[in-house]
């Protein structure tokens, strides 16, 4: 037993040790004698420091305990995890309530827009664009309608694929499609 | 303060259990005895209590210090025990705060024997002596932490000083103290 040991042990005492030194003190008490004496003594004086009162007798209670405890089942880190994980939530509650209600309300008012959209149809838009570009006909024109005219068939054709691929691309992604809510045209 | 041991015991290690064991048995004991005076009995359920405790070490998360999880655990073990035994528990209610305030804690001090209490009030009149002789720096150490409860880092805020240095004073403190005790008890055996 060295000076350090001895300073390791009263650190101990004092629940100063982490880590390595901490393992070191351990070993140093189940392995050493002396070093569990010193540490008792230590620990003992601690104690009546800070006024609790202690038995006349020297009780080890370890030695007893010791069969006993070695039929206990030793505790790993997983039942730990188990246990000690607490859910916490990173906003107040009312925050996250807030929120998804909100979100809630948009997502019921699009479904009854939708529903109340008698021409409203699946698959009109891909379907009439496909329609569009077998067609012969160079330059589309719909009466009453709200689309706007584009002169030039290349860049109307440009204009329709870029709605067929963002109709496909919104719709596979599991959000509703926007194009279908507000339709690209209201006439078809 | 118990936390790094209690998260090894969590994690499978056992001699930090043992441990924690030596450094509360002499307290628990001392407990359980306000309930049940027979002293075998006393550390059968002393025993039993530490046990209890190694069982629900997985569900303790820190809320409280240990030592006061602890002292329930082992209050409650003591009542158990009298009621099993068709025993009525004793009329004074400990409350677990005692257990971390045991300065104020007059219920506790009724379940001191004479002897025990002899014995601690001599202790600390040694203990007394001792830290009047020791030089002011290492005195000062050994009260902040003792008396004052203050971590070494609080120590070497208030004694400005690196928290190797508090950690050596507090050891030599200890070890002049453990020193005066010893002497004293010689000269109580050569009497």
């Amino acid at each position: 037993m060295t000076a350090n040991h001895n300073e390791l042990l009263s650190a101990l005492v004092d629940g100063e040790l982490q880590g390595k030194e901490l393992e070191l003190a351990l070993n140093l008490i189940h392995t050493n004698d002396d070093a569990r004496s010193q540490w008792q003594r230590f620990q003992r004086t601690s104690d009546i420091m800070h006024g609790h009162s202690l038995s006349l007798d020297n009780i080890d209670l370890t030695t007893l305990l010791s069969q006993r405890l070695s039929q206990e089942p030793i505790y790993s880190s997983a039942s730990d995890d188990k246990t000690a994980k607490i859910f916490t939530f990173t906003k107040p509650i009312w925050k996250q309530a807030a929120s998804l209600a909100v979100a809630a309300s948009i997502g019921a008012l699009a479904v009854v827009g939708v529903m109340n959209k008698p021409e409203n149809q699946l698959i009109p838009i891909t379907t009439q664009v496909a329609a569009v570009e077998t067609t012969a006909a160079p330059i589309i024109t719909a009466q009453n309608s709200k689309r706007w005219t584009v002169s030039e068939q290349d860049v109307e054709h440009r204009l329709d694929t870029y709605l067929v691929d963002h109709n496909e691309y919104t719709g596979a992604s599991g959000v509703f499609s926007y194009a279908r809510v507000v339709s690209y045209d209201e006439g078809q | 303060m118990d936390l790094e041991l209690v998260q090894r015991v969590q994690a499978g290690d056992k001699k930090a259990f043992d441990v924690l064991i030596m450094k509360y048995q002499q307290r628990i004991v001392h407990v359980i005895t306000g309930f049940v005076h027979d002293p075998v009995e006393a550390l059968d359920v002393a025993q039993e209590a530490f046990i209890k405790a190694y069982r629900a070490i997985p569900n303790f998360r820190g809320d409280s210090a240990f030592y006061t999880w602890l002292y329930r655990i082992a209050i409650n073990t003591a009542k158990n025990h009298l009621t099993a035994r068709s025993r009525r528990p004793p009329a004074v209610d400990v409350d677990a705060m005692d257990a971390t305030n045991y300065y104020d804690a007059a219920e506790l001090k009724e379940f001191e024997t004479p002897e025990s209490s002899l014995a601690t009030d001599e202790l600390q009149m040694v203990i007394h002596q001792a830290i009047e002789s020791l030089p002011e720096d290492t005195a000062t150490a050994i009260k902040l932490r003792e008396l004052d409860g203050m971590s070494y880092e609080e120590i070497a805020q208030v004694m400005d000083c690196p928290i190797g240095t508090v950690r050596s004073r507090i050891f030599r403190a200890r070890e002049s103290i453990e020193q005066q005790i010893q002497e004293t008890m010689n000269e109580g055996e050569q009497q």
